[in-house]
Formats: structure tokens, C-alpha cells, sequence
């Protein structure tokens, strides 16, 4: 996603091979009908990855697609398209900019609309959402595509985790959410069997759980270089470099993708070679999905002294020792126990600091260990499942951590009408001066 | 109670709806619990069984966000910050504690916002799947359960499988009472008018089962008997469809411009009252698929049938059925802005509506009354339309 | 004896009244100020001495707009969606849809035989309504009825991305001060407002012949900015201020004729211009 209007300079040579990943994503999606394969339109982050690849089904992301036309700030043809049949444009921008093209591309017969950008992506044979409880649109979505594709068959399962309330015990709610998960995982592998036509491989699917649990090591492991002074990545390049672990996982390419990225980021640590010269500022990205269309805004931060050596978006792993995960041999049970234990893992740390909450811990943790001086959140209109809950966030944290510089920026994920570039910078400006100020204090 | 029997009924919902919650808290002097829940999705068989006083939280439209703002995100569903803006506003200060159910990213993202700014002594957060197969009903039952051990922590009380099946009979028979109303808008011209009814829905919400359910067959007496005016003008018949609608502002711009609200689609109307709880040996089991199954909110998914038009007319032939029981001319769909459950929903739901005849007007708006004058122009130019 | 009736609209900023009999017989437009009541009666009154007639010799009075409640005198108020397609209907029998921009909305309309048969509104933000243009006119100095001449000569127009009316002022004035040419900047802005109404049009099943109304139909630059997008030209007619007042008119004839043809007669049941004499 690094093609935007106003090209960022990237501090890694990593995150510079990422637009060719992600066009080799939207190009496996159209060379599928020619190997024989599926393509399923696929949502990130539902704990479906190890089962799609293990059989053989290629995954067309929405996100992905949405995401590459917001950068080239070329989503607004869609968004109309969608917005033409009654789609409020107060909804995910991702899905009605994904269902503007579906529609477009069913009115053309089946054929790709005219300069999409990278080529687009290919009519699927399936969808498969769920309900995880990660955001309501990867349920409707499905059924909203459906709409113009009738015979495409759509697969919503279910996968929760339990709700964090401090005043009681999530490790007692675990096996019932581990159950349920393990059920609903099983339904999907029972859906790709009817609609590829092929029985799933059981044993290929526990070596991908291995290699995604091997891929989720070492992406923290890479992630962690960050915390050298100075960073030698930034958010900036993260959101470049979340790729292959949203896009790819349970393949090989993701992880020989961190590999390399690790090797570059050692390297850089060794030279003491920072993203900026004079690393002034160092920043967390508290929360919040980025403008895409606005990627340049961190090359704004970076002119300014800022930098950004975690953020909590797309951060969506973790070490999986510390999951501290029961042993199964259930490759279905071991998927359904990562993600519940990865959603819930900060529950209990947060439990012992009266007033706090698993999302502002994970936030201290990350000030504390990549020696952050300020957070920045960005809250996009269309997405209510990122963006509800930031101000309490800041609220708590301002609270049970101390007076710490906070932004909140306002945008959207696709939708650029309602950005402002002079407003947002004004806003940049002003955070930084504040942060300054902060510093000189304390120093 | 009396009242009601007494041919007050409307003079009683009235008051019940002017004066939201005004009897719960009578009945927390008293000396009773009182627990508020969010949505459709509030099982208040369990609530009953506990000895509790269940109360459905509204908002008021006519009302401006003035201090809600400034904990909770403005991309948050309107009516979700509208009632968190009441609460806060000390609205709700009698509550002993709520339960909000997971029914949509508004609510599931906001769960802390709301506990942690009203400190109630009692919370939960009641984690609903959204699909319906059957891992999802044995889930949603251990999630039942849970709920009902916070109850019993909190009250001190057990809550027997005989007290549960109790409350699943008052709350069946209470949805019998209110269809047993609903049909008296069948005839044309109705005997109960559209802002009456939301009136009698409303005050409904807000009482115990018992009360309710007296409440509900002392206005069907009062009005069984109504000499209605034959109609001069031929008012057009109109389904209201959406989710938490709750105020007479809307119903009166139909019913001003000619229009006749006869029919409802709504998350405290007909959805809440179609269908009852299976009483089963588990009456846990019962409830679950009621909630799970039977209730037709857009925040579960459907998918059960063997093509697209079969999910279809599994999702939405109820509003078919509705259609033709109650001869209805003409539906509004009514979506509050940033609502996605529904939201992606307009373009099937238009369609399928239309498809079969029934011309649709969809209107996206705010909770709120500041935007009505806006939307009369339409409900009058669609009942010209329609005429 | 010639029946004469009378349609009254009041839109946001424009007041227009129309006398018909056989034909037009009077048409008037004026400005609509804070004080509808009394503005309607002296559009009335005007309308009524270009006619030739006394108040009493007018049938049936509808009127129509967003202040139709306001005109004490009508004997009924039918919504400007109905009205613009029967008025529009009237004079250019081949449109089957409308696109309307008023002073404060815009609005969609198909129609079938002058019934309408499904319509789509916006009046939730000033992007695609004649008050972006008019912001935007006062911003560049650039007057309002020559804003459509200037954006003809551009060259290339300016992308205006925001939808915004504030936002959107911000980036022209930041466009203005990075040396964009003003007449690209007016193109571009109308392409930005021809852009939302198309996006709101679309939503219906449009079909030609096209026609536009309102005060956006005397703005050529911007008939020229939707005939790029709906890749067809548009019809204008003659008057289009005045379609919505005159689809009152004949909404009343209509129903007038409909009564008396079932045995009724509709008796007046407004109000006279009182008002109206008292300050005249």
C-alpha cells in the first residue's frame, strides 16, 4: 500500500517490497480459475488463514483491495458506486468501496472494470466471513455481497472471546469460548470441503499451525528491534509491513518476509541507523486504522523529530509463549486457543491496576518498553469497531498511567471527502509542540 | 393496575410513556432491584425469574446530546449515545445495575464507557453470538447461564429452573396479549392509531411482566369496542420498519399527512412480540433459541437457506407475512446513520419489499427530532405517491 | 366561465407563484425573506394584477416548497416532489427524470406520466445545493450568476476533494494561495457539487429524457458538469424556477375536475390576503 499520491519515503528496504506482495496477492486472486483453485473472499484476522491455505483456497481480501484504491485515492468510483443502491456512506468504507467494484464488475458481465487499480481482484467462488467478534461488517458484509453475486455461497462463522470485566475471573469462561470457537472452525473446514470438493489434510493443516505459531514468533521478535534508540522503523513502514502477517499468514512467504526483515532491522541497530537523523520524539500509535489515502502524514510526523516505534494497529500477534497455551494436538483447538487467549492475554495484567483496561495496559506496556513520549490515535468515521471507545481509552490512560501527551486525529480508512490535510497538519503541529514541552519539563 | 382495568388503558400508557420508568422507580422505593438492559436482545424471562425489575432503556429524541459526547465517539449509533447521554444525565439514577447484550459493535465497543462512567454495582455484559447454528445455540446457552450466576451472586438468591419456566409463561402470555392488540389494527380504519400503539408498546417496556401484560389487555378492552368514523379520505397503510424506534414524533408525521401506521417491523414492536419461548424441559434451551433463532434482528445471521432466495425469505418473509395480514400499502424503512447491521441490509431488504409490490421509502437519520421537518417532506411526498 | 388556480411555492430562497387557466396566466418569482405568511401574500398579490384577476375569482389555491404551511390563504399543501413532476410534465412530456437543485436541497425525481413513481432527497449538508455554490461565489469574489460563465473557461478544473462545504472552503482558499487559477477552481467546484448530485441522482433508475430544475438549471457550468456525468444533455425548460408553482396549480386543477366529475364541489377553505393589504 505504499503507492499513495504523495509517496512516502520508506526507512526499510522491507517495507519497499510490499506493493509487489500485495499486487501478487490481487494477481494470485485472477491466476486461481487457471490452477484449478478457489478464491474465497476473506476477511483478516478471523482465525481462518491455516484452514483456507491448507485447502488450497486463494483468499481475495477486501480490505486489501480497499485499502490499495484509497492509496492511490482512487476509491471514490466505488464508494459512488455502492452509495448509488442505498448504501449509507456512513458504513465501512473497506466494504462498500469492495461491493461498489463487485457491482460494477457483475454489470459488466464478469468482467473486471476498467482501471482497477493493480488489476483488481477475481469474482469468488466462495465468502466466507465471521463473526468474530472483531467488527459487525465481516458478518454483513458477506450477505451484502451476496446481494449482487446470488450464487456465490457465503459461510459466516463464529468465533468470540470472553468480555473483560474486572471483576471476574475470564480464565473461567475460557473453555466454553474455546468449545465454541473449535465448533465453529470445524463448520468452515466442513463448508471448504463442500465447495472445493476435497477432503481437508489434517496433517497439513497442524504443520500450518505451526508455521503461523513460527510466524507469530518471529514478527514480535522483528518488532521488538524497534525498540532500539534510535528506531530503525517506524508505524510508517508497519503499515506497510503488516502485509504478510494479515495477508499471508500460514505461509511460507510471511515468514521468510520477517526474516529478512529481521536481518535488515539487526543490521540497522548495528549502524545505529534510525528512520530520521535526529530522532527527537518517539510516539506510540495507540489505536486506530490509518487514512490510507493520507500515508504521508507520517513522513509529516517524521519531518517534525517524530517517530513511531510501535503501534498497537495491526499488531495482531504475539509471542506465543506467552499465551502460555494449553497442549492439544487439535489443530482446530490449538487455532481456537490462540486467538482467545491473544484477545484476552492482557486481561489479567490489567486486573491489577484498579481503573484499567486491557487495551490501555497493552498501551503502558508498549510507552514503557519502546520509551514512548506521546500517543496518537486516529479515529476513522465509517469503523465503528476500532474507533468506539478511543476517548475512554485516552481517558484511562491519562488516569492510571499519569498526564502523558495524547492526540486524537479524525479521518476515515477510504473515504477522503471528509479529510483535510491543513487541519490535520495543524493538528500534528500543535502535538508536537506540546509533546516538546513535556519533555523540557521533564528533563 | 386497576387503573387499567377500569378502561384507563391509554391513559395509563400515556403516563407510563411521558414518564419513562417512572414506575420501576416507584418500585426501587419500594424496595425492589431494578436492572436496565439495552435491545431486543435483553432476556427478560431470566431477569424475571431473578426478582428483578427489568427495564428496556429508550433515550429522548427531543432531547440534544449534551454531556454524553464527551465520553463516547460521535461515529457511535445515535440511539446508543442518545440513552448513554440520559444515563449520564442521572435519567437512570435509579438503577441498581444493567446488562447490555452484545448485539452490535456500538454497544460491544462501549461496554466499558458505560460501566465505567455510571458505576452501577451491578453489570454484564451478555456476550450474544450472531449466528444460529447449533454450536452457536449451545454457546449462547453457557452464556445464559453465566448471566444467571451473576444474577444470583448479586441478588443473593437462587434462581430455580421452576422460576425460570414461571417467567417463560408470564412472558409468552404477555406476547399473546399484545398480538392479541396488534390485530385490532387490521381493520380498516384501525381501532387503535399508530402513535397510541407506540405509546402502549413503550410504557409496555417499561413495567414488570404482570403489570404489562394488565396494562396491554386494559387497552385492547378499552378500544375493542371503538366506533371508528368510517374514512372519507383513503389514509394509505404504512409498516414501520427498523430498530429501536421509540418515540411517537415519526408516527405522528405519517399519521399527520393522511398515512396510517398499521403495521411495525420494529426492535420494540413486532419483533419483540411474534414469537414466543418454547417451553422446554431445559428452559434454558428454550430461551436460548428464541433469542437466537426466532427474533430477526439484522445483528444475526442468517444463512439457512439453500440459495439466496431462500435466505432471503428466511430473513425477511415475516415482513411479507406482515404485509399481507395487515394489508399494508406502503413500508418506510427507517435506519438510524451509522448503524451497520442495518445499513448493509437497505439494498436486500428494498428489494425484497418491492420485488413483491409493496413500494419502500428508506430514510437514514439521527435519534433525534432536529432532523424531522426534513424527513416530513418525504414521508408526505411517498404517501402522495403512493395514493 | 374560465376557472383559474393557483399554485404558491416557497422554497428556501425563491418564492414562486403561478396563475393558471387554460394556459399560464401569470407567473411570479420573488425572494423568500424571514416572514413567509407575508411574502406569500405579495407574491400572490402580484401574481394575481399580472393576471388581471381579483383573489376571488381564483378556484382552488395549493401551495408547495419547504414553507408551504406557512401560506394561510391555500386551500391544500402537496409536497415540491409531487409538483415538480406534474409541473414539469406539463410543459416537457418526454422527461421520466428530474434532478432539482434548490437553494438548500437537491433532489431526485423519476416519474412516469407526471405520476411519481420513487424520489431521493438530500438535505442533510449543503454539498450539492445551490448554498455550496453560493459560499464558494463569496470566497473567490466572484458573483453568483456569473460562477457558471467563469468555470466554461477553465483549462483544467481543480480536483476539490472534500464534500464538506467548510472543509471544502478551506481547500479552495489553500488552493487559491498555492496559485491555482480561479476559473479552474469554479470549474472544479462544480464538478465537485455536479458530483454529489449524481452520486444522490443515481440511486434512482434513471432514465432519459433528463431535465433539471431549480435555481442550479440557470447555472450553465454546472448543466454542463452533470451532462459530463449523466453523458447525456439535459433538458431545461423555459422557466425553471417556476415548475414546482405551477405543478401546484395543476395539482389543484386536477383535483378540482376530479371532484366535480364525482358530483362534489371543493369549496376555498384558506384564508384572504389580508395581511398583505394591511402593509400594502
Amino acid at each position: 500500500m505504499a503507492e499513495g499520491k504523495k509517496p512516502r519515503s520508506l526507512a526499510t528496504q522491507a517495507a519497499a517490497k510490499i506493493a509487489k506482495f500485495v499486487r501478487g496477492n490481487m494477481s494470485a486472486t485472477l491466476k486461481a480459475k487457471e490452477e484449478g483453485k478457489k478464491v474465497a473472499y476473506a476477511y483478516i484476522n478471523d482465525g481462518q488463514d491455516e484452514i483456507m491455505r491448507a485447502m488450497d483456497i486463494v483468499p481475495a481480501w477486501g480490505e486489501s483491495f480497499a485499502g490499495v484504491c484509497a492509496a492511490k485515492r482512487d476509491a471514490e468510483k466505488y464508494l459512488q458506486k455502492a452509495e448509488a443502491d442505498n448504501f449509507s456512506r456512513s458504513l465501512c468504507t473497506y466494504a462498500t468501496c469492495t461491493i461498489g467494484f463487485d457491482m460494477w464488475r457483475e454489470e459488466l458481465g464478469g468482467q473486471t472494470p476498467p482501471d482497477a487499480p493493480w488489476g483488481g481482484m477475481a469474482r469468488p467462488d466462495m465468502i466466507i466471513g465471521s463473526a468474530q467478534q472483531l467488527c459487525d461488517p465481516r458478518f454483513k458484509w458477506p450477505q451484502a455481497t451476496q446481494h449482487y453475486l446470488q450464487d456465490v455461497p457465503v459461510f459466516v462463522g463464529n468465533m468470540y472471546y470472553p468480555p473483560w470485566d474486572p471483576n471476574r475471573n475470564h480464565h473461567e469462561q475460557e473453555a466454553i469460548y474455546v468449545k465454541y470457537a473449535k465448533a465453529e472452525l470445524l463448520e468452515l473446514v466442513r463448508f471448504c470441503e463442500k465447495h472445493t470438493g476435497k477432503k481437508m489434510d489434517w496433517d497439513r493443516l497442524a504443520g500450518l499451525v505451526d508455521l503461523t505459531e513460527k510466524t507469530w514468533n518471529l514478527f514480535i521478535d522483528t518488532y521488538e528491534l524497534r525498540k532500539a534508540i534510535p528506531t530503525p522503523m517506524d508505524t510508517g513502514d508497519a503499515m506497510n509491513t503488516m502485509v504478510p502477517i494479515t495477508f499471508n499468514l500460514a505461509t511460507q512467504d510471511a515468514y521468510d518476509y520477517y526474516k529478512d526483515l529481521n536481518d535488515e532491522l539487526i543490521l540497522k541497530n548495528e549502524k545505529k541507523q534510525g528512520v530520521i537523523e535526529n530522532e527527537k520524539y518517539r510516539l506510540l500509535w495507540g489505536a486506530g486504522l490509518p487514512s490510507w489515502f493520507a500515508l504521508g502524514d507520517f513522513q509529516y510526523f517524521n519531518d517534525k523529530g517524530a517517530v513511531f516505534p510501535a503501534e498497537v494497529t495491526y499488531r495482531n500477534a504475539e509471542k506465543i509463549e506467552r499465551l502460555d497455551l494449553p497442549a492439544t494436538n487439535d489443530p482446530l483447538e490449538r487455532i481456537a486457543w490462540r486467538w482467545v487467549r491473544f484477545w484476552t492475554h492482557w486481561y489479567d495484567k490489567a486486573r491489577k491496576r484498579p481503573g484499567s483496561s486491557p487495551k490501555v495496559e497493552r498501551i503502558i506496556e508498549y510507552i514503557e518498553d519502546y520509551k514512548c513520549d506521546g500517543v496518537v490515535f486516529h479515529s476513522a468515521f465509517s469503523c465503528r469497531s476500532w474507533h468506539a471507545g478511543i476517548i475512554h481509552q485516552a481517558e484511562i490512560l491519562r488516569k492510571v498511567y499519569g498526564d502523558i501527551p495524547i492526540l486524537i486525529m479524525e479521518g476515515d480508512i477510504v473515504d477522503i471527502s471528509s479529510y483535510n490535510e491543513v487541519d490535520t497538519h495543524n493538528r500534528i503541529d500543535a502535538f508536537i509542540e506540546t509533546v516538546d514541552a513535556y519533555k523540557r519539563k521533564g528533563n | 393496575m386497576t387503573q387499567s382495568e377500569n378502561g384507563n388503558g391509554l391513559v395509563l400508557a400515556e403516563k407510563y410513556y411521558s414518564q419513562y420508568g417512572s414506575r420501576a422507580r416507584e418500585l426501587k422505593a419500594a424496595g425492589r432491584k431494578v436492572i436496565g438492559y439495552l435491545t431486543a436482545l435483553g432476556p427478560v424471562e431470566i431477569m424475571t425469574a431473578a426478582g428483578v425489575v427489568s427495564l428496556r432503556l429508550k433515550g429522548n429524541v427531543s432531547e440534544a446530546i449534551t454531556k454524553g459526547d464527551a465520553y463516547m465517539e460521535t461515529i457511535v449509533c445515535p440511539f446508543v449515545r442518545n440513552v448513554f447521554d440520559a444515563a449520564v444525565k442521572g435519567r437512570y439514577d435509579f438503577l441498581d445495575g444493567m446488562v447490555l447484550p452484545h448485539q452490535c459493535d456500538s454497544i460491544d465497543r462501549t461496554d466499558d464507557v458505560w460501566s465505567d462512567t455510571l458505576k452501577l454495582p451491578y453489570w454484564h455484559f451478555l456476550n450474544v453470538p450472531h449466528v444460529t447454528d447449533e454450536p452457536s445455540v449451545e454457546f449462547m446457552k453457557d452464556i445464559l447461564r453465566i448471566f444467571i450466576q451473576t444474577l444470583e451472586e448479586f441478588t443473593g438468591e437462587k434462581i430455580t429452573d421452576e422460576a425460570i419456566a414461571r417467567a417463560v409463561t408470564a412472558h409468552n402470555e404477555n406476547r399473546r396479549f399484545m398480538r392479541e392488540l396488534y390485530a385490532l389494527r387490521i381493520t380498516d380504519p384501525p381501532l387503535i392509531s399508530g402513535a397510541e400503539m407506540m405509546k402502549v408498546l413503550v410504557a409496555a417496556m417499561s413495567l414488570p411482566v404482570d403489570e404489562s401484560s394488565a396494562l396491554i389487555k386494559g387497552v385492547t378492552d378499552e378500544i375493542k369496542h371503538r366506533e371508528m368514523p368510517p374514512s372519507t379520505e383513503q389514509g394509505r397503510r404504512i409498516m414501520l420498519v427498523g430498530d429501536q424506534v421509540d418515540d411517537v414524533a415519526i408516527i405522528e408525521a405519517i399519521e399527520g399527512a393522511g398515512g396510517r401506521l398499521v403495521m411495525d417491523d420494529l426492535s420494540i414492536g413486532s419483533k419483540m412480540y411474534w414469537n414466543d419461548v418454547d417451553a422446554t424441559p431445559d428452559p434454558i434451551q428454550g430461551i436460548a433459541e428464541r433469542y437466537l433463532r426466532k427474533l430477526k434482528l439484522p445483528t444475526t445471521f442468517v444463512g439457512t437457506g439453500n440459495n439466496y432466495q431462500e435466505t432471503l425469505e428466511a430473513r425477511f418473509g415475516h415482513m411479507k407475512q406482515y404485509i399481507e395480514e395487515f394489508k399494508v400499502d406502503g413500508v418506510i424503512l427507517f435506519v438510524y446513520k451509522f448503524c451497520d447491521p442495518y445499513g448493509f441490509e437497505v439494498p436486500a431488504i428494498r428489494n425484497f419489499i418491492e420485488s413483491a409490490g409493496t413500494p419502500v421509502l428508506y430514510l437514514e437519520d439521527e435519534y433525534s427530532i432536529s432532523t424531522l421537518a426534513r424527513l416530513k417532506t418525504r414521508i408526505e411526498a411517498f404517501l402522495e405517491m403512493i395514493a | 366561465m374560465e376557472r383559474y388556480y393557483a399554485g404558491i411555492d416557497i422554497g428556501s430562497t425563491m418564492t414562486k407563484a403561478v396563475i393558471v387557466g387554460e394556459t399560464i396566466v401569470a407567473s411570479v418569482i420573488g425572494p423568500t425573506g424571514p416572514e413567509h405568511r407575508k411574502l406569500a401574500d405579495k407574491v400572490m398579490e402580484k401574481a394575481l394584477n399580472q393576471a388581471g384577476l381579483r383573489f376571488e375569482d381564483v378556484t382552488y389555491i395549493v401551495s408547495t416548497g419547504y414553507g408551504r404551511v406557512n401560506v394561510p390563504f391555500a386551500d391544500r399543501q402537496v409536497t415540491e416532489i409531487t409538483c415538480h413532476a406534474k409541473g414539469l410534465h406539463s410543459l416537457l412530456p418526454t422527461v421520466k427524470t428530474i434532478i432539482d437543485i434548490g437553494g438548500q436541497d437537491s433532489k431526485g425525481i423519476k416519474i412516469d406520466g407526471g405520476k411519481v413513481t420513487s424520489f431521493v432527497m438530500n438535505d442533510k449538508c449543503a454539498a450539492g445545493t445551490g448554498r455550496f455554490l453560493e459560499v464558494i461565489a463569496e470566497t473567490l469574489g466572484v458573483p453568483l450568476e456569473k460562477l457558471g460563465e467563469v468555470s466554461l473557461s477553465a483549462e483544467s478544473p481543480a480536483a476539490i476533494s472534500n464534500t464538506c462545504t467548510v472543509f471544502a472552503e478551506h481547500e479552495v482558499i489553500n488552493k487559491l494561495s498555492t496559485g491555482e487559477k480561479i476559473t479552474n477552481l469554479v470549474a472544479g467546484v462544480h464538478d465537485a457539487v455536479a458530483t454529489r448530485v449524481y452520486a444522490l441522482v443515481k440511486k434512482l433508475n434513471v432514465e432519459p429524457d433528463i431535465a433539471i430544475t431549480g435555481g442550479g438549471a440557470k447555472n450553465v457550468g454546472l448543466v454542463k458538469a452533470l451532462e459530463g456525468k449523466f453523458g447525456c444533455a439535459l433538458l431545461v425548460p423555459p422557466e425553471p424556477l417556476i415548475t414546482g408553482a405551477l405543478g401546484a396549480a395543476l395539482v389543484g386543477k386536477e383535483r378540482y375536475e376530479h371532484a366535480l366529475g364525482s358530483g362534489q364541489t371543493l369549496t376555498r377553505s384558506g384564508q384572504g390576503l389580508q395581511e398583505a393589504r394591511l402593509f400594502s
